[in-house]
């Protein structure tokens, strides 16, 4: 399947950051890292997604303090050397970018970290950093995700759990059976052990 | 878990919220075996001749056991086709990584403008990738060959520009000139 222009154009929104971006495909998310020179993709396919966590963090307080500490300092040199006007005017452009762009960080909202888990991978989603836009994201997810699976009751996951629990413990008990083939070369058929 | 709010982590804490989807429960069906022949003069597959073939592989049409069919979005393929086809990019949806020229093209026809001597060797690079790689493929989402145009036209002025440096240095530099 090629992400084609047709489907770029059906009104598929795009979630991205600097370097990583989501896009929505029929049957799967499309992540893309870039480097501004190479892209490397995974796909996400809906039938395949496990669970989706937001976890928040503390970025946004930090870079708040890290700006927001410049931005001050700068105000009080600014303020100290009020008397020489152009030098004052320079401390002062200073403060006001990094008193901006701590209002520009305050503003984007919590800073969270997504992570998307299938049956063999945990993939952190860096383009989801901000709390507001990855529930934007989850919504718009959700029902395609349900398509694929169906819909499960937040009543029935206990049970669920217990089920899954309960099977694994006794899957636990039996042992190993030990793979009939063997590969050597991942580029090569795999080969049967007799 | 499937709460709308984040709720503290029973481990460590952190705010958190967690979606899960049926898929979590589904259990991981077991890798198919190749069946042993029964019957000689039953198709075998190419690559365990003692091994019932399934399905022929809808590339090379070589015939399969259940071991070495890689079925991918209803599709049959032994795993030479398959590794073939994601190196060569003749599967799409294997695809994982892309070159994308027009991005290179433009950083060599701009950036080197900030030291401009460097534009003498870098120019025409840029030229040659634009032009070359015209019809490569580019991004995998939509993309315009704006980048392409801009690094062509920046390269060539840049060129022109050199040209008639050189011409009006040659010419002043020549007594008889």
């Amino acid at each position: 399947m090629t992400w084609s222009r047709r489907r770029s154009q059906a009104g598929l929104v795009v979630f991205s950051s600097a370097r990583s971006s989501l896009w929505l495909g029929k049957d799967h998310l499309l992540g893309i890292d870039t480097t501004g020179y190479t892209e490397t993709y995974k796909r996400f396919y809906f039938r395949d997604i496990q669970a989706i966590t937001i976890r928040r963090t503390n970025r946004r307080r930090n870079w708040s303090l890290g700006l927001g500490v410049p931005a001050g300092l700068f105000a009080l040199f600014a303020a100290v050397a009020s008397r020489e006007v152009v030098v004052a005017s320079i401390l002062g452009t200073v403060a006001g970018l990094f008193l901006l762009a701590a209002l520009l960080n305050v503003a984007a909202g919590p800073t969270c970290v997504c992570h998307l888990r299938t049956a063999v991978q945990t993939e952190e989603l860096p383009s989801l950093n901000r709390l507001r836009r990855t529930r934007k994201v989850l919504n718009r997810l959700r029902p395609f995700i349900v398509e694929a699976q169906g819909q499960l009751a937040p009543e029935d996951i206990p049970i669920r759990m217990h089920e899954l629990k309960s099977a694994t413990a006794n899957s636990g008990d039996q042992p190993a059976v030990a793979p009939r083939y063997v590969v050597d070369d991942p580029n090569l058929p795999p080969r049967i052990v007799p | 878990m499937n709460r709308a709010e984040l709720t503290p982590c029973p481990s460590c804490g952190s705010p958190l919220q967690v979606e899960i989807f049926p898929a979590f429960f589904k259990r991981i069906a077991p890798g198919r075996q190749g069946e042993s022949l029964m019957v000689e003069g039953e198709s075998s597959c190419f690559y365990h001749p003692q091994k019932k073939a399934v399905v022929p592989c809808q590339a090379c049409g070589r015939f399969l056991c259940a071991l070495c069919d890689c079925e991918l979005h209803g599709r049959h393929f032994c795993p030479a086709c398959l590794e073939v086809g994601k190196q060569k990019g003749k599967i799409s949806s294997l695809e994982n990584k892309r070159t994308l020229y027009d991005g290179i093209a433009l950083s060599l026809a701009i950036v080197p403008m900030l030291i401009f001597y460097f534009t003498i060797i870098t120019a025409p690079m840029a030229l040659y990738l634009a032009i070359r790689y015209w019809n490569a493929p580019r991004s995998i989402v939509h993309r315009t060959k704006i980048r392409y145009i801009f690094a062509i036209i920046l390269a060539s002025l840049q060129i022109i520009g050199w040209a008639i440096g050189i011409y009006f240095l040659v010419t002043n530099l020549n007594p008889h000139g």
